[in-house]
C-alpha cells in the first residue's frame, strides 16, 4: 500500500512545493493584494481541482458546479485569512470542504421536504459528468465511513500529502494515517469477504 | 482485488476529464473581480495567541480579585510556581490550537478531545504531587460552588476568544467550540487556584479539573447548535 499517491503530480497541478504550487502562493498574494490578473489566474488554475473535489463525493457531484461558484465566493470573502507563504491548497480545500458541508446540511432539510423526481435528477446527472469513473470510486468506497472516504479521496484522487490532508481537514498527520490505514483494511475485508458480489449495503460491485 | 487494483482505481478517477467550461470561470471572474480591493490580512498567529492569552490572563486574574487572592496566599512559593507555570503552558497551547481552528488550512498537533485529556492529565498529575491533605468536608456543596464559578469565568473567556478571531473562518464548528471550551475552562481552573483556599486533593482533583471538560463539552455543544442552524454559513 502507498499512502502517497502513485498520480504522476504533474497530473495534479498545483500540489505541494511544486512549482505550480509556488505560483498560486504568488497569484494568492497578488489577489489579497486586489490584483485582478493574479485573481483570474488563480481562478483558471485552481477552478479544476476544485471541481474534481466536488465530484468524487457522490452527495456534492450533481452541484460541482454550483458548489465551484459558492467556494469562490465564499474564498473572495474570507480571502484576508489566507497567509502568505503558507500552502495555499490546504487553506482552498478547508473552505471547499466546508462549503460541501454546508450544502450537505442544506440539501438533506430542503430534500426532507420535497417530493422525490428521481428520474429528473439522473438525466440531469448522466449529462453533465463522464459518470463510469466515478460510480466505479463510488462502490469501491461504499463500505466506508464518510471521514476515511473523504481522506482516501484527498490523498488519492486530488493528490494531496498527509500533511495537507491534515491540514485541510483541520486534524493532524497521525489522524490521518491512522483513517487511510483503517480504510485499507476495510476494503481489503470487504474484498475479500464471501459472497462478493454484492455488499453489505447493497452495492453491486 | 489487491492493494494496486485499488491505487488503479484511484488513479483512473485521478485521470477523468474534471476541467471546467470556459464560460463559467469567466463568470466567476467577472463576478469576483467586480469586487476586488486590498484587504488587511489577519494579524500574526503569535500576536493572536499573545491576545487570547491576555484576554483569558485578564478575566482570570479580574475574577479572583474580585473574589479575593485567598489560594494565591495559601499556596507555598514552589507550589504558586508549579500550578500557574503548568496552567500557563497549557492555555498557550489550547491558544494556539484555538487560533488554528479559525484560520483555515492550519496545522494542529494535537484534537481537541485529545487536549482535553492531556491537560486534565496534567493537572491532575501536578495538583496530585502537590496536595496531600485527603479531608473531604463540605465535599458536594463547596465543590458544586467551585465548579460553578469556573464555568462562570470560561464562559466569557471563550465568547471574547470568539470575538476576538471573529475576522477569521471557522471551518470546524465543533471542534473549535471545543478548544475555545476548554480554554475557557482553563481560565475557569487559573481563577480558582488564585482564590479557592480549600486545599484538600480531593475537592482540587475532582471539582477545579472537571471545570476543563465541562467547559469543551460546553463549547462543543455550542458549536454543535450553530452549526446545525448553520449559523457560519452566513459568512
Amino acid at each position: 500500500m502507498q499512502l502517497h499517491t502513485s498520480i504522476d503530480r504533474s497530473q495534479t497541478d498545483a500540489i505541494g512545493s511544486t512549482p505550480a504550487a509556488v505560483n498560486a502562493e504568488a497569484l494568492m498574494s497578488g489577489y489579497q493584494l486586489g490584483d485582478p490578473v493574479a485573481a483570474t489566474a488563480l481562478i483558471h488554475q485552481l477552478s479544476p481541482l476544485l471541481r474534481r473535489y466536488f465530484l468524487s463525493e457522490p452527495s456534492s457531484r450533481a452541484h460541482a458546479e454550483d458548489l465551484l461558484q459558492e467556494t469562490w465566493l465564499r474564498i473572495h470573502r474570507v480571502r484576508h485569512t489566507y497567509r502568505p507563504g503558507e500552502p495555499v491548497l490546504p487553506w482552498l480545500y478547508a473552505i471547499a470542504r466546508h462549503v460541501r458541508i454546508d450544502h450537505y446540511r442544506r440539501a438533506t432539510r430542503t430534500t426532507a421536504r420535497e417530493k422525490k423526481l428521481t428520474d429528473v435528477t439522473r438525466i440531469d446527472e448522466s449529462a453533465s459528468v463522464e459518470q463510469a469513473p466515478w460510480d466505479e470510486l463510488e462502490s469501491l468506497l461504499a463500505p466506508l465511513p464518510a471521514s476515511q472516504r473523504e481522506v482516501l479521496q484527498m490523498l488519492k484522487v486530488s493528490g494531496m500529502s498527509l500533511e495537507e490532508v491534515a491540514r485541510a481537514t483541520s486534524s493532524t498527520v497521525g489522524s490521518v494515517k491512522q483513517r487511510v490505514h483503517r480504510a485499507y483494511k476495510k476494503l481489503r475485508e470487504s474484498i475479500r469477504a464471501p459472497g462478493q458480489g454484492e455488499r453489505p449495503n447493497g452495492v453491486v460491485r | 482485488m489487491t492493494d494496486t487494483k485499488i491505487d488503479q482505481v484511484f488513479e483512473r478517477v485521478a485521470r477523468a476529464p474534471h476541467q471546467v467550461e470556459r464560460a463559467v470561470l469567466d463568470r466567476i471572474s467577472t463576478t469576483l473581480c467586480s469586487s476586488l480591493r486590498p484587504v488587511r490580512p489577519l494579524p500574526a498567529n503569535g500576536l493572536l495567541i499573545m491576545g487570547v492569552l491576555f484576554v483569558c490572563g485578564a478575566i482570570a486574574f479580574g475574577g479572583a480579585a474580585r473574589s479575593g487572592f485567598f489560594g494565591f496566599h495559601a499556596l507555598g512559593i514552589a507550589a504558586r510556581v508549579i500550578v500557574l507555570s503548568t496552567l500557563g503552558i497549557l492555555a498557550w497551547v489550547a491558544a494556539r490550537e484555538c487560533v488554528g481552528y479559525w484560520i483555515p488550512g492550519s496545522r494542529h498537533n494535537v484534537t481537541p478531545w485529545g487536549f482535553v485529556a492531556l491537560s486534565c492529565a496534567a493537572l491532575l498529575s501536578v495538583f496530585a504531587l502537590l496536595f496531600h491533605d485527603y479531608g473531604t468536608e463540605h465535599f458536594f456543596s463547596a465543590g458544586v460552588i467551585c465548579l460553578s464559578a469556573g464555568v462562570t469565568h470560561a464562559i466569557p473567556a471563550a465568547c471574547i476568544v470568539a470575538w476576538l478571531l471573529r475576522r477569521g473562518l471557522l471551518t470546524e464548528v465543533v471542534s473549535g467550540g471545543a478548544i475555545a471550551g476548554a480554554l475557557g475552562g482553563l481560565t475557569g481552573v487559573m481563577m480558582l487556584e488564585l482564590h479557592c483556599a480549600k486545599l484538600e486533593a480531593p475537592h482540587i482533583l475532582l471539582w477545579h479539573v472537571a471545570v476543563v471538560p465541562v467547559s469543551a463539552a460546553a463549547g462543543a455543544l455550542v458549536g454543535w447548535g450553530a452549526s446545525r442552524f448553520n449559523f457560519f454559513a452566513r459568512r
